[in-house]
């Protein structure tokens, strides 16, 4: 995998650009400390270069701003619905598909229905919405990835499988009655975006037809996973990227995608199915919380968006240049020194806080700090995935941290340039002469759940 | 000699984008019909005329929103469109605290989620399919509180959107203030007709709410039609501008959901208002696991920009005068043509009552789906059944028979020219011509839920 990087030239030209402001060190500090700390509460205009999620943020083409104004807005039978039904049905091989606003309320309609107390989903690695949607309907959601994600620094091909023994075990276990279904979720978002092979999925698949268990695929980075696919797996590097997205979809018996990923749009969901009655209950649930069937709560532009948006991103060039422009990125840092999850994977790098800033202890929330200081530094906001995202307490109020204090660095697809990312990694460098910094933050206010998202921070003065 | 109209209205914009319409022929629009089992939700768009199906996003946006457009931010958390959306809603409708949604079944879920019990009673003007649904599944009981007036097609009283105070009070009695978490109540009351409430009752509402402790929650899709009819028909406020009148209806409540797809101008997209801090953060909770971030909630960042800009295009008085005097155009088309039509004529559509236009069929041959099929076959003009099919049917499988059986004209706003208000009408007409040969159906397929968007029909030989 040490194909040299000479000069990523993008498969495209700039048609449209969106004025970015620059700011100083101090309107930052001001800024941040008005958002209590918290990157998720500053307001993007102070945001120089926003690498908080690569969710909605894309640029379209020419092609999909066209399509915008050939949305057909009709309530029901839209052109823009039978363009979208048409591309969907033939990538997935799937004869149901339902159109939702985005991905979360796709999980929503499905888990809602084939969840419920005592029932167990088994996963490569869940989502964090994709969990919570589960958890809800009072069924357990179990994380079973392979054993080469563990440690975090070395290399494996395909870091996104699923742990097939385990799988096997926990059938076992359980029964397979009490198993609502098997999401393989590619690529693993969570795990640092690693991959997902074919051999996996299809040994999953088989599992699955043993137990007569449900393969959800849950597939927003689909066509980035194709990529390693065909780069990593032997057997597939001369079959296109459709190809192999195709025959990996056909392995699953439904498909539920936020096509604010891979789908190269900025809001958009589907779920898709092979059976039949399943999806009439789907159906049903769609109309009551997000549209009639032919909608599904999107615009008949942003239909027409995504029709064409899941044609463009299996382009080889534009695949080629995406997981390369992020390489680059997880790349340069790692030859700086900085500590990386390892192998870079499609959408994000995730740089390792816990060991960046080694001084700081996981109650002061490293992983916090180091967003923080990215923002004050050059203006970058990120997000930090660690003890604030999914860190509990005991019984005596002690934080309970997470395995990990990562933060992500996520690249919007077609939005910066070369140059942005080589500011990035110039940030960066500030950032090493602060790694022996020993003042974190704490929390001063947080909501219910999902803390993340709301929280208030403090610095830590020591 | 050409003698004077009484036009009484002209658009107040110009058209500057056009999207091209099929003509299609009578044997390729029955073909059509057939394919789609006689269920005009069933057509494809491509084959339709003109779209009457709904006025729900699918509105004309003008040039200025257009151009709000290009400048979405879609920045996942604290987006400029945000924050000049939540200026324009606190700006032009009061409310404090807004969370954004996909579209207005959104907010309802959350609403519903937030302040309904399980065992409480929420009174409304009248139910609507989704908001009753949400209700229900919180654990409420949906209980209508609409006067009279309001069911009866014929009777021209100016708001029959009103609250019948005295069916309140039945309930406050009978099950205590306390189970009552809100009053749900809609500007312009849809299933009425399209038919508003009067200031007046508004009023009597909040003073009589306030002193029993209940909410009212503004369901406000079509507030500034409901506006519009207020500066027409209230005494006093034949002066007052609607963006004003608006600003006070929505003062005398403590919070809304909103599609905004209706009366905002655009395709896709709603809110939840509060002005109760509490409420607000956790909705704001709850709007992250189903929506999106509260700074998006599910709408693009240009679908927000595109909000902003409509809803203060919305409350304008020329705006209003054009889009309500454009249905009251197609209303009176008809009733010169001797069609019956529910009065008085609504702020967003024209209801023909079917069981006057067809006399012969029984509600078991379907009279309003079969006459939007006819309409269909003789114009391509698509419309909407509401009665017999869209009630469904009770629990123990009996078929709910409302009193009402129409057919819904709706008109989306700034999209069709007065020309197309005459073919409608001439349509009509001449299917009223031959209405003594019209064949009713029988349905051949019936789906489980929510029937009448998927039920198939064929014609009685």
């Amino acid at each position: 995998m040490s194909e040299r990087m000479r000069t990523l030239t993008e498969p495209f030209k700039i048609k449209m650009v969106e004025p970015l402001k620059v700011t100083a060190e101090e309107y930052r500090k001001e800024a941040l400390k008005t958002a209590k700390y918290n990157t998720f509460l500053l307001r993007a205009q102070d945001v120089f270069i926003d690498l908080l999620t690569d969710s909605g943020t894309g640029a379209m083409s020419d092609k999909q701003w066209s399509g915008i104004m050939m949305g057909d807005e009709s309530y029901a039978g839209a052109r823009s619905w039978e363009h979208l039904e048409s591309v969907v049905k033939s990538l997935t091989g799937m004869e149901y598909i339902i159109p939702t606003h985005q991905g979360r309320a796709a999980e929503r309609i499905l888990y809602s229905i084939i969840g419920g107390p005592d029932k167990v989903f088994i996963s490569n690695t869940h989502f964090d919405t994709t969990r919570a949607n589960i958890e809800y309907t009072n069924a357990e959601a179990i994380d079973i990835v392979c054993k080469e994600a563990d440690d975090v620094a070395s290399f494996a091909p395909f870091k996104g499988n699923i742990n097939l023994e385990r799988l096997e075990q926990l059938i076992q276990e359980r029964g397979p009655k009490a198993i609502a279904a098997v999401i393989m979720t590619v690529t693993n978002n969570s795990s640092g975006g690693q991959p997902v092979s074919m051999a996996n999925m299809k040994a999953v698949r088989k599992i699955c037809d043993k137990h007569q268990l449900m393969m959800v695929i849950d597939g927003c980075r689909i066509a980035e996973n194709s990529y390693f696919v065909k780069h990593r797996e032997e057997a597939y590097s001369d079959k296109s990227y459709r190809e192999i997205a195709q025959e990996m979809l056909n392995l699953g018996d439904a498909f539920i995608m936020s096509a604010k990923k891979d789908g190269l749009v900025n809001m958009g969901g589907l779920l898709t199915l092979k059976d039949k009655e399943l999806s009439v209950k789907c159906q049903n649930l769609l109309i009551i919380s997000e549209g009639f069937t032919t909608y599904g709560g999107l615009s008949g532009r942003d239909m027409e968006a995504l029709a064409i948006g899941l044609t463009e991103v299996f382009d080889g060039d534009y695949l080629n240049y995406r997981i390369k422009s992020t390489a680059y990125l997880g790349e340069k840092l790692k030859e700086k020194g900085v500590p990386v999850v390892w192998p870079i994977g499609g959408h994000a790098v995730y740089v390792d806080a816990k060991k960046l800033y080694n001084q700081i202890p996981v109650e002061e929330y490293p992983g916090q700090t180091l967003a923080v200081d990215l923002y004050i530094k050059g203006g970058i906001r990120t997000v930090e995935i660690g003890s604030v995202m999914f860190g509990k307490y005991d019984e005596q109020g002690k934080l309970i941290a997470a395995e990990q204090e990562l933060v992500r660095l996520a690249i919007p697809r077609r939005v910066y340039t070369q140059s942005h990312i080589d500011y990035v990694l110039d940030v960066f460098d500030d950032i090493l002469e602060m790694r022996n910094q020993k003042n974190g933050y704490k929390i001063t206010y947080e909501p219910q759940f999902l803390r993340h998202f709301t929280s208030h921070f403090e610095p830590i003065n020591k | 000699m050409a003698k004077i109209n009484k036009r009484s209205w002209a658009e107040p914009y110009k058209m500057k984008m056009v999207e091209l319409l099929k003509v299609t022929t009578r044997p390729q629009r029955v073909k059509a019909l057939k394919e789609a089992g006689f269920n005009t939700f069933l057509l494809k768009s491509d084959d339709v005329y003109i779209d009457l199906l709904t006025d729900s996003g699918t509105n004309a946006m003008s040039d200025q929103q257009w151009s709000a457009f290009m400048l979405g931010d879609e920045a996942y958390a604290g987006s400029k469109s945000y924050y000049k959306l939540e200026k324009a809603i606190q700006d032009f409708y009061g409310y404090k605290y807004i969370i954004p949604t996909h579209q207005g079944r959104g907010a309802e879920n959350i609403l519903s989620q937030i302040l309904i019990k399980k065992g409480d009673i929420v009174p409304g003007n009248m139910y609507f399919t989704t908001t009753r649904l949400h209700q229900e599944l919180a654990g409420g009981t949906f209980v209508d509180i609409i006067i009279d007036e309001a069911h009866d097609p014929y009777n021209e009283f100016p708001f029959k959107g009103n609250i019948d105070l005295k069916k309140l009070e039945v309930l406050v009695k009978k099950h205590g203030a306390e189970k009552i978490p809100y009053v749900c109540m809609a500007t312009n009351v849809n299933m009425a007709g399209g038919q508003p409430i009067s200031i007046a009752n508004l009023k009597e509402l909040r003073a009589y709410t306030n002193k029993h402790k209940i909410k009212v929650i503004h369901d406000m899709t079509r507030v500034a039609e409901n506006a519009y009819f207020i500066q027409q028909r209230e005494e006093g406020y034949k002066n007052v501008k609607i963006k004003d009148i608006v600003k006070e209806i929505c003062s005398l409540t403590d919070g809304c959901t909103m599609s905004a797809k209706k009366d905002a101008l655009v395709n896709i997209g709603g809110f939840m208002g509060t002005n109760d801090w509490d409420v607000f953060e956790e909705a704001r909770n709850l709007v992250v696991v189903y929506e999106g971030l509260h700074t998006y909630g599910g709408m693009a960042g240009r679908d927000m920009e595109a909000m902003a800009v409509g809803i203060k295009e919305s409350v304008g008085d020329h705006h209003q005068k054009a889009r309500v005097g454009q249905v009251e155009y197609l209303g009176k088309k008809m009733e010169e043509y001797g069609i019956p039509i529910v009065k008085p004529i609504g702020g967003h559509g024209v209801f023909v009552d079917a069981k006057a236009f067809l006399p012969h069929l029984t509600q078991d041959e379907f009279p309003a789906q079969t006459l939007a099929g006819e309409i269909y076959i003789d114009s391509g003009v698509r419309t909407m059944e509401r009665g017999v099919v869209s009630a469904g049917r009770k629990p123990n499988g009996e078929n709910y028979y409302p009193k009402l059986e129409l057919v819904r004209f709706t008109l989306p706003r700034r999209v069709y020219t007065q020309a197309h208000m005459d073919v409608i009408a001439e349509s009509v007409a001449s299917v009223y011509a031959r209405r003594n040969k019209i064949k009713g159906l029988k349905m051949t397929y019936e789906p489980k839920y929510l029937r009448f968007f998927q039920a198939k029909f064929e014609q009685i030989k």
